[in-house]
């Protein structure tokens, strides 16, 4: 059993606070706090993250404007309590990545995602409604212990190095090299 | 792919500057440089991939945007680049055929030994039993970790 594949968890980043959490990618983990943890070691490599989100892939309902275009195969009736939350994540621009945008109120998630649509200030190009219970959070009081780390990781541009510099130096000055010219012909 | 650039270019730079540090070293280090050009140079050619010809899936992921230039194009950018950079460094590079054509402006490079391109892709690197070994024995290690992560998340 320990060999089998992990369950498929949602990441959702938010780089800075205020900003909406964004869709990263996903990850596999035994449970929501492993999540977590294989989420930040994967997506936040760069210090770019104040919280992070995961969810059951499972528990998504939603997709692009295509295949939200189509009719469902067979109507869904959705009934019960009218009132659980799931959260909306849209992407508006093609170059965008879904994002949070807010919460709808439905009893299943059909009505979340048809709620979500109505809500929509414009046509998304992608969709996703997931029920807000199934969202594990990072607390802002770990956000310190999850996300410092990293900040403290040197981190080096590619602008350090003056590679062009340096070759144009060497062409002026060719002594630091030159004996290399003699030897290194053999092959 | 803003992100994705700066950092390959970094790892680019990084290259060139190691082994601009190591030419102007001591003999030991000059030694290295040379050894691991003249053993690097052919597969790094062959990593731009096979002949445009022998590329059947180019068109289509040119056509997607994920390829811009064809697999020969970008080898040639490459050998163009490379070679003056290997002249100010004194570096040689190990093929006879090497010459500057006046009448295209590139590079001319020898042919390359698709024979070895193939046994590495099929799994007869140098190295490959090595690095599968490697990966199967920290997946075996690794298996008291995931139960031990199975049974917590497996708790009542």
């Amino acid at each position: 059993m320990s060999d089998t594949q992990w369950p498929r968890y949602e990441v959702f980043v938010q780089e800075r606070p205020g900003r909406p959490h964004q869709h990263a990618g996903s990850v596999h983990a035994p449970d929501p706090e492993m999540a977590l943890l294989n989420a930040r070691d994967v997506f936040v490599r760069r210090p770019e993250c104040a919280s992070l989100w995961v969810a059951p892939s499972a528990t998504v309902r939603g997709g692009t404007a295509e295949e939200l275009s189509q009719p469902l195969a067979a109507p869904v009736s959705e009934e019960g309590n009218p009132d659980i939350e799931y959260l909306v994540f849209a992407k508006l621009e093609e170059r965008g990545t879904l994002a949070h945008v807010g919460e709808v109120h439905a009893t299943g998630p059909e009505g979340a995602l048809a709620a979500a649509k109505a809500a929509a200030s414009r046509p998304p190009l992608a969709l996703w409604v997931i029920p807000a219970t199934r969202v594990e959070r990072t607390l802002p009081e770990e956000a310190a212990s999850m996300f410092d780390p990293s900040r403290h990781k040197p981190f080096r541009d590619q602008a350090f190095y003056h590679i062009q510099t340096a070759l144009r130096r060497l062409r002026r000055d060719p002594s630091p090299v030159a004996s290399l010219q003699t030897r290194g012909t053999k092959h | 792919m803003v992100r994705i650039s700066a950092e390959e270019s970094f790892h680019n730079k990084q290259g060139i500057e190691i082994v601009l540090a190591l030419i102007q070293g001591r003999p030991t280090q000059r030694a290295m440089a040379r050894d691991a050009v003249h053993r690097w140079w052919w597969p790094t050619l062959m990593m731009f991939g096979p002949h445009d010809s022998e590329s059947p899936n180019t068109p289509a992921l040119v056509r997607w945007g994920i390829k811009t230039r064809s697999n020969d194009e970008l080898r040639q950018d490459f050998v163009n680049q490379t070679v003056p950079q290997a002249q100010a460094m004194r570096l040689t590079l190990p093929d006879p055929d090497l010459r500057f054509d006046e009448s295209t402006g590139n590079w001319h490079f020898g042919e390359i030994d698709w024979g070895e391109f193939w046994r590495v892709v099929g799994g007869d690197g140098p190295c490959n039993r090595e690095r599968l070994e490697a990966r199967r024995a920290a997946h075996d290690d690794g298996l008291w970790v995931r139960q031990a992560l199975a049974a917590y998340a497996a708790r009542a």
